[in-house]
């Protein structure tokens, strides 16, 4: 017995060995795969967390890939410089006088990668299609499409839809009739093998990476780009892993010391786009429940005026945050529809103690014996509700609170989790909050003001606003935003009017107190591929989570040397 | 008989009150999946037009009005059938496929790092115990300092020194994603390659635990007059201590290893997430940021069969091998 059982534990200890030995025979085998395989490869990371689940339906809200690559929009929407929609299926659009019906010529060589032939049919099928199914159409159309022939669509709408056009021209994906019309549910499909008329196709799928390859016969030509492998991570600290390491040639987000990216990561650059306003969301209407000092519009002055815009700046977002309008639309891009009537063109980068604290007693707040203000013996004091591990806007809401402080308004910060900060913002139940006003679909102030200021977004406290958080409720500003549908987005003269007006409600009220405009910016390889958009080709916002925008950009990339 | 048909019948009861906590738990997080996904999409895309919301709740199947009740009546029947539900977070994959996919690599990583962590515990603490007050006795506190030092710290320190500085090892994934998984050697060593660094972290941690259990259980084993009367009879040093007093000592350790396989399948969530490792324990985060219920749910319901089952295969083990257990007292 005893030695039977010596034997075999020498055994054992022999088989351990050998393992031992495989496992270091890998180790330095294994660590030179990559290299030369990946050398027209463009390698990117999305931010996307954990490993991918198979999706290419272009109308999932959690698709992995394929608005713009696979499946292509009629035309592309530079969101972020004013100029023309740039063509991808269609040729040409033209609307009625009235905007109530939109006439599009579409391109007759355009292709399915199964070889099929692109054709009118098929953007009605599509148009048709989310019609149907309410839970693809994330774009709220509600248009009646009909072919004229083969490369006419004329689309029908009940009311004046202008400002509907780039969601229908530009977000709306083309499918194939003939592959779509058998899926049983195509809302909740997955959609294995994904054909469209792209400039990519999907080559493999594996949930620690998916790559697309360029589409031979795409109509404009085999993009130069051969292949993308899109990464999955556990989060943005690992992707600056990854880029320090030159795993990845392309991602979005900040990293640190972004002011010297091409030192610290030789071959990269970056850019940064102003695109989000940062702002302190209030809940602001005390006549849709919301309550607290936040709901005197002087408090919301005397904060405006109390902040050290440059001192954020420079303590909380490495200075690649730029001015601000406090009439919500973009400083740069839409500078020829910032009114001419707001007070102040950009917020005040310095603070101005004097004006806030004058606001503040003009309102019948005086100053107790602990330095903060109180009015009716309540003490001017809010939380600010800020996500945990933001560490961005942890910083900014520091800084803030210390800024607030010597004018006497006492703000706390509260750091929540993601879902309970959501939460707090849908239903109104906060005081202050840091976030940050997005933009629509094309480059136009009237999305910001028609999603963030519309009485038809918001709701009272206590049910989900979306995503008018701040519960903003203005007859004038409703008004004003209604009359633009009406109006041809290209009549700038009829339009400005009702920019006016709604900029300068917005500034009288500010429900948002403007912070900043934010920065989006992204690292990429300047080594391997050339074509990148720049500051002054702008042809494309340059984010690589950004549909379809990086389409644009990936058609444009070339292979350094080519 | 009764004492087994006691333990299954405690065993029912404790699946039942672990399956309602696994529902009503998630259900208390403030927020909802809807919310959380436009703003997740406005974060990362920019532009999230609202009527997006009104099509993802009828995508998602949220709002259903439904009443928390007839929610649990119906997740306990779905539980029974074996049918997870749809991942909200990963939609519309289901959440058995989700966790058939992550949960290989966790009981890979996890289970063969605890194994090697429990074996050289063991090894080491057999000869720390047997040639006590020797040098090896700094064996303990220095193996008890790395298992008290906070494990992110351990792993991202390990991360810089031996992936970012030296680039032994790759830093983050399951394997090199240009290599298709399946049974081939490239992938088969490519996965090796890469789950050493995690693995070897997690065996650094823990080896200490199991090195001081053991290394106190063999110092009062050497003192048993077994010992000494196998002393008198003159044998040998070695045999003594593998034979007589480690297989003694090793009882209560063995006991603990079954318990602690049975965490094996709860994965290691911050080893995964310093890595990139596709396991389970990044699934569950993913879940809980999102609000993902059945995402949750079902990976709560593993880990708790997991830990309920491997603490079932102890209690009858002990029942045969100690006769002890099964007289009740």
């Amino acid at each position: 017995m005893s030695l039977k059982a010596r034997r075999f534990s020498r055994a054992r200890m022999a088989a351990a060995g050998l393992a031992a030995v495989a496992l270091l025979a890998t180790a330095c085998g294994g660590s030179s795969a990559g290299g030369d395989a990946n050398k027209d490869t463009l390698i990117v990371y999305t931010g996307q967390s954990g490993d991918w689940q198979l999706n290419f339906n272009p109308f999932s809200p959690t698709t992995l890939e394929g608005p713009g690559t696979i499946f292509e929009p009629l035309f592309f929407f530079n969101n972020i410089r004013d100029v023309e929609p740039r063509p991808r299926l269609g040729k040409s659009f033209e609307w009625n006088a009235d905007g109530t019906q939109l006439d599009v010529e579409l391109r007759d060589d355009a292709k399915w990668t199964d070889g099929q032939k692109f054709t009118a049919k098929d953007v009605v099928f599509t148009l048709d299609l989310i019609t149907k199914n309410a839970a693809m159409n994330g774009t709220g159309y509600k248009g009646v499409a009909t072919a004229v022939d083969d490369t006419h669509v004329s689309i029908k709408f009940a009311e004046p839809s202008y400002l509907e056009g780039p969601q229908v021209l530009g977000r709306i994906w083309m499918v194939p009739e003939h592959k779509w019309k058998d899926i049983a549910t195509p809302a909740t499909d997955v959609v294995k093998e994904p054909v469209g008329t792209g400039p990519f196709m999907l080559e493999e799928f594996k949930n620690q990476a998916f790559t697309l390859k360029a589409n031979a016969d795409y109509y404009a030509g085999a993009p130069a780009l051969k292949k993308v492998r899109y990464l999955a991570l556990s989060g943005n600290q690992s992707g600056e892993a990854a880029l320090k390491q030159g795993q990845i040639d392309w991602q979005t987000g900040p990293v640190p010391d972004i002011a010297n990216v091409e030192k610290n990561y030789p071959g990269y650059k970056a850019i940064t786009i102003p695109m989000n306003q940062t702002a302190l969301f209030t809940c602001s209407n005390a006549a849709l429940g919301c309550q607290g000092p936040q709901t005197d519009v002087a408090v919301r002055k005397a904060i405006y005026y109390a902040i050290n815009r440059t001192q954020i700046n420079a303590l909380a977002f490495e200075n690649t945050s730029s001015d601000i309008s406090p009439g919500s639309a973009l400083v740069d891009r839409d500078k020829d529809q910032v009114s001419g009537k707001l007070k102040e063109k950009t917020a005040p980068m310095q603070p101005d103690e004097a004006k806030a604290t004058q606001l503040l007693e003009a309102a019948g707040y005086t100053k107790g014996g602990d330095g903060v203000y109180a009015k009716d013996g309540k003490p001017l004091a809010m939380t600010l509700k800020v996500v945990a591990g933001w560490t961005d806007y942890i910083t900014a809401v520091d800084t803030m609170a210390q800024q607030l402080q010597k004018v006497g308004i006492k703000v706390t910060a509260q750091q929540v989790s993601w879902n309970e900060w959501s939460d707090a913002r849908g239903r109104g139940n906060f005081e202050l909050l840091i976030d940050s006003t997005y933009q629509g679909p094309a480059p136009d102030p009237f999305y910001n003001a028609s999603y963030f200021y519309s009485t038809a977004t918001t709701a009272k406290v206590g049910e989900a606003a979306n995503p008018n958080f701040s519960r903003f409720s203005n007859p004038e500003v409703d008004a004003a935003l209604n009359a633009l549908k009406g109006i041809d987005p290209e009549d700038d003269a009829a339009r400005q009017p009702y920019f006016d007006t709604i900029q300068t409600r917005i500034e009288e009220s500010i429900p948002y107190i403007p912070v900043l405009t934010g920065g989006t910016t992204s690292e990429y390889n300047a080594k391997k591929f050339t074509g990148w958009p720049t500051k002054e080709d702008l042809y494309a916002f340059p984010a690589v989570w950004s549909r379809p925008d990086h389409s644009e950009i990936f058609l444009k990339l070339k292979p350094a040397g080519q | 008989m009764r004492y087994y048909a006691r333990k299954f019948a405690f065993y029912l009861v404790a699946l039942w009150a672990a399956l309602t906590l696994n529902f009503f738990i998630p259900r208390l997080m403030p927020g909802n999946p809807v919310d959380i996904l436009m703003a997740k999409l406005a974060q990362r895309g920019g532009t999230v037009d609202p009527s997006a919301r009104r099509a993802y709740e009828l995508l998602l199947g949220t709002n259903s009005g439904e009443s928390l009740l007839s929610q649990y009546v119906s997740y306990l029947g779905n539980m029974f059938r074996g049918d997870l539900g749809i991942s909200v977070s990963s939609f519309p994959t289901p959440v058995s496929e989700i966790i058939a996919g992550a949960l290989p690599w966790t009981l890979m990583l996890v289970g063969i790092a605890t194994f090697l962590s429990f074996v050289l515990g063991i090894v080491l603490g057999t000869l720390v115990g047997w040639r006590r007050g020797t040098w090896l006795d700094s064996l303990v506190p220095a193996t008890t300092v790395l298992a008290a030092v906070p494990y992110f710290w351990l792993a991202l320190i390990l991360v810089a020194v031996l992936s970012s500085a030296w680039g032994w090892f790759p830093l983050q994934g399951g394997y090199d994603v240009i290599l298709s998984p399946g049974w081939n050697a490239d992938f088969i060593g490519s996965a090796i390659y890469y789950g050493t660094l995690p693995a070897l972290t997690i065996v650094i941690s823990s080896v200490g635990g199991w090195l001081l259990g053991m290394r106190n259980m063999m110092v009062s084993a050497t003192a048993e007059d077994y010992v000494l009367t196998a002393k008198a009879k003159g044998l040998r040093d070695s045999r003594i201590m593998i034979k007589y007093a480690a297989r003694n000592a090793v009882l209560p350790s063995v006991a603990g290893f079954a318990i602690s396989l049975g965490f094996v399948v709860a994965g290691s969530i911050i080893t995964e997430q310093v890595f990139s490792y596709p396991g389970i324990g990044s699934k569950l985060l993913q879940a809980v940021q999102n609000n993902d219920y059945a995402l949750m749910q079902g990976i709560f319901l593993v880990i708790t069969v997991a830990v309920l089952g491997a603490n079932l295969v102890v209690d009858l083990l002990y029942a045969v091998i100690d006769p002890r257990t099964r007289v009740s007292g």
